[in-house]
C-alpha cells in the first residue's frame, strides 16, 4: 500500500516536472531570421495583433535646465492590440516584463550638477565629500514606466501619417547615485510624467517652439510579415514633469529642494524629449507561425 | 588651268558657301522656333489635329498598374479612369472624376487587398510640356488600399496613397505612362504610409462622347 502511495506521489512529481519544462520550453521561443527580434511579444495571447521591436537609437531629454543626451539604445518591445476608432491600440507587456528598458543615460555635470556645492547645507556637503573621495560623483538618469505597459497608447496610423499622438507613455525618471539613494524619481506611478511622442510638429507652450518629428522609411520584410522603419523621430517638447522626490534617502527633506532648484522650471514648455528609433512591427499571426515551425 | 576655269569654279564654290550659310541659318531658325514652341507653347486636347472645343469624356484603362512601397508591390490589374477635358485659354485641363480598380492583389502571400478605391474625387488635371513632351499632371490623388491577411503586418490597415502624378502622353499610341521618370520629371510624388512611393502604369486613352474614335492628341 505504502509502495503505491510513494509510486504515484513518484509519478506526480515526474508528470509536473515534465509539465514545468514543457512550459519553459513553449516560453523560450525559438524564433528565426527577421522573426528573432519579436522574442518577447506575448504572440500567445490571441488579443494581441501585432508584435514591436523598437529601438531608440539616439535623441536627448530636456528636464528643466538639465540635458541628457540618449546614447546608449533603449528598447521598447511587446505587442499592440486593434485600433479603436481613434486609431489608438491598448499595448501589451513584453513576455520577460521589460516592455522599456532600463537603460541609464550618463547625466553630463554628473553629482555636482545636480547637487552644486554652493547650495549645499552643512551636513549635505560632509555626505557628499565621502562620495567624492570615493569616486561615486557619476550620475545617470533612466526612464521607467510609471505604470503598467497597458496604460501604453500607441497609434500606428499617426505614426506613419506624420500627424497627432503616435506614442503615448507614463514615464518617470530614475536619478541614479549612491548619495541620492535609490529612490530618487522625477514622476512617479499616482504623478507620472507623460509623454504624447508624434512623428509630426509638436505645439509647445513657450518658451518652447514647435519641433519636427519624422514618419521613417519603411521596407516590408518577409513578404510583407514584417515592416521595418528606419529613421523615425518621435518628438514632443510640450510635457511636465512634476517636482524630484525621495532624493537623498533620509536627508531627502534636505536633498529634494535642492535636486528640484538644480532642474529649474520643469512645467511645461521646458521640457523636450527628442528619440530617434529603428522601429521593427510584425504581424502576431506571423510570429506565431514562425514559432510553430521552428519548434 | 585656264582663268576662265578658275572664275568657273570660283562660281561654283561661292555658290555652294551660300547655299551652305542659308542652310545653316534655315536649321538655326528652325531650331530656335522649335525651342522656343517647347519652352511656351501651352498643350491643348486635340481630336483630329483640331483643338477641341467644349468638353468631352475620355476613358483610361491600363492593362496593369502597380505601386511599390519597398518590399511590397500592389498591382491591379484593371485600372480604368474617366477624365471630363476641355481646353481653358488654349490649355488642356481636365477633371478626374471616376476610376474604379479590378482585380487588386500584392506580391506577397501573406497580403491581400480588400476594397480599393479613389477617394475625394474629382482630382484636377492640366496639361504640360516638358522638354518638347507633353504629360498630363493628376492633383490631389487620393486612393484608398485596405489590406487584409490574418499574417500580414498591413492587416485590417487603410493605406492612404496622396499627393500628385504625371504622366508623359504619346501622341502615335494615344496614351499615358506614369513611372517614376515622369514623375520626377513633373515634380509630383505620391506617399503614402509617411513616405514616397513607386508608381507605374501605361494608360491607353480614347474619346466616349462626341469624339469617339477621332485621334486623340496633345499638341
Amino acid at each position: 500500500m505504502h509502495m503505491h502511495r510513494r509510486r504515484v506521489a513518484c509519478t506526480a512529481l515526474i508528470a509536473v516536472a515534465l509539465a514545468a519544462l514543457g512550459f519553459a520550453g513553449t516560453a523560450a521561443a525559438k524564433l528565426t531570421g527577421n522573426y528573432a527580434k519579436f522574442a518577447q511579444c506575448p504572440y500567445t495571447n490571441l488579443e494581441v495583433k501585432k508584435c514591436i521591436y523598437a529601438i531608440t537609437e539616439s535623441g536627448e531629454v530636456v528636464l528643466g535646465s538639465k540635458k541628457v543626451p540618449i546614447e546608449k539604445p533603449v528598447t521598447i518591445q511587446g505587442g499592440y492590440g486593434k485600433a479603436n476608432e481613434e486609431s489608438f491600440s491598448t499595448f501589451f507587456a513584453a513576455t520577460n516584463g521589460i516592455t522599456l528598458s532600463k537603460t541609464p543615460q550618463n547625466v553630463p555635470g554628473g553629482l555636482l550638477g545636480i547637487v552644486p556645492e554652493a547650495k549645499q547645507p552643512w551636513l549635505v556637503k560632509q555626505l557628499i565629500k565621502f562620495f567624492f573621495e570615493n569616486s561615486l560623483t557619476g550620475l545617470n538618469s533612466t526612464l521607467e514606466l510609471a505604470k503598467p505597459a497597458s496604460e501604453i497608447k500607441i497609434s500606428e496610423k499617426h505614426l506613419a501619417e506624420e500627424i497627432g499622438i503616435a506614442l503615448e507613455m507614463p514615464l518617470k525618471i530614475h536619478l541614479e547615485n549612491p548619495f541620492l539613494g535609490n529612490n530618487c524619481y522625477v514622476g512617479s506611478s499616482s504623478s507620472p510624467i507623460i509623454w504624447k511622442l508624434t512623428t509630426g510638429k509638436t505645439s509647445p507652450p513657450p518658451p518652447n517652439t514647435s519641433i519636427q518629428g519624422f514618419g521613417g522609411t519603411a521596407e516590408f520584410l518577409e513578404e510583407g510579415r514584417i515592416v521595418e522603419t528606419k529613421g523615425t523621430k518621435l518628438v514632443d517638447n510640450a510635457w511636465s514633469a512634476p517636482a524630484a522626490t525621495g532624493c537623498g534617502g533620509i536627508i531627502a527633506f534636505l536633498v529634494n529642494p535642492i535636486v528640484n532648484s538644480s532642474l529649474g522650471t520643469t512645467t511645461a514648455g521646458h521640457n523636450t524629449a527628442i528619440l530617434n528609433n529603428t522601429l521593427n512591427v510584425a504581424s502576431r499571426a506571423a510570429v506565431a507561425k514562425n514559432n510553430e515551425e521552428n519548434p | 588651268m585656264s582663268e576662265r576655269a578658275h572664275k568657273e569654279m570660283m562660281r561654283k564654290m561661292n555658290r555652294k558657301a551660300t547655299y551652305a550659310f542659308g542652310l545653316a541659318a534655315l536649321v538655326v531658325l528652325l531650331f530656335g522656333a522649335t525651342l522656343a514652341s517647347s519652352a511656351s507653347a501651352a498643350p491643348a486636347w486635340k481630336f483630329e489635329g483640331k483643338a477641341l472645343e467644349g468638353t468631352e469624356t475620355i476613358l483610361g484603362g491600363a492593362e496593369k498598374s502597380a505601386m511599390t512601397i519597398p518590399g511590397l508591390t500592389t498591382t491591379c490589374d484593371n485600372f480604368l479612369y474617366e477624365l471630363s477635358i476641355s481646353n481653358s485659354s488654349g490649355t488642356g485641363q481636365g477633371k478626374l472624376t471616376g476610376m474604379p480598380l479590378f482585380n487588386c492583389y500584392t506580391n506577397s502571400s501573406a497580403c491581400f487587398v480588400g476594397p480599393i478605391g479613389a477617394e475625394a474625387l474629382p482630382w484636377n488635371s492640366h496639361l504640360t510640356t516638358v522638354e518638347s513632351t507633353p504629360y498630363v499632371v493628376f492633383e490631389g490623388v487620393k486612393v484608398g488600399i485596405y489590406y487584409e491577411g490574418e499574417e500580414c503586418v498591413l492587416d485590417e490597415t487603410l493605406v492612404t496613397v496622396t499627393g500628385s502624378a504625371g504622366g508623359s502622353i504619346n501622341n502615335t499610341t494615344e496614351s499615358a505612362t506614369f513611372n517614376s521618370t515622369t514623375l520626377k520629371t513633373t515634380a509630383t510624388e505620391l506617399k503614402a504610409l509617411g513616405q514616397k512611393i513607386e508608381w507605374t502604369g501605361v494608360f491607353p486613352t480614347e474619346a466616349f462622347q462626341t469624339h469617339r474614335l477621332q485621334p486623340l492628341s496633345v499638341s
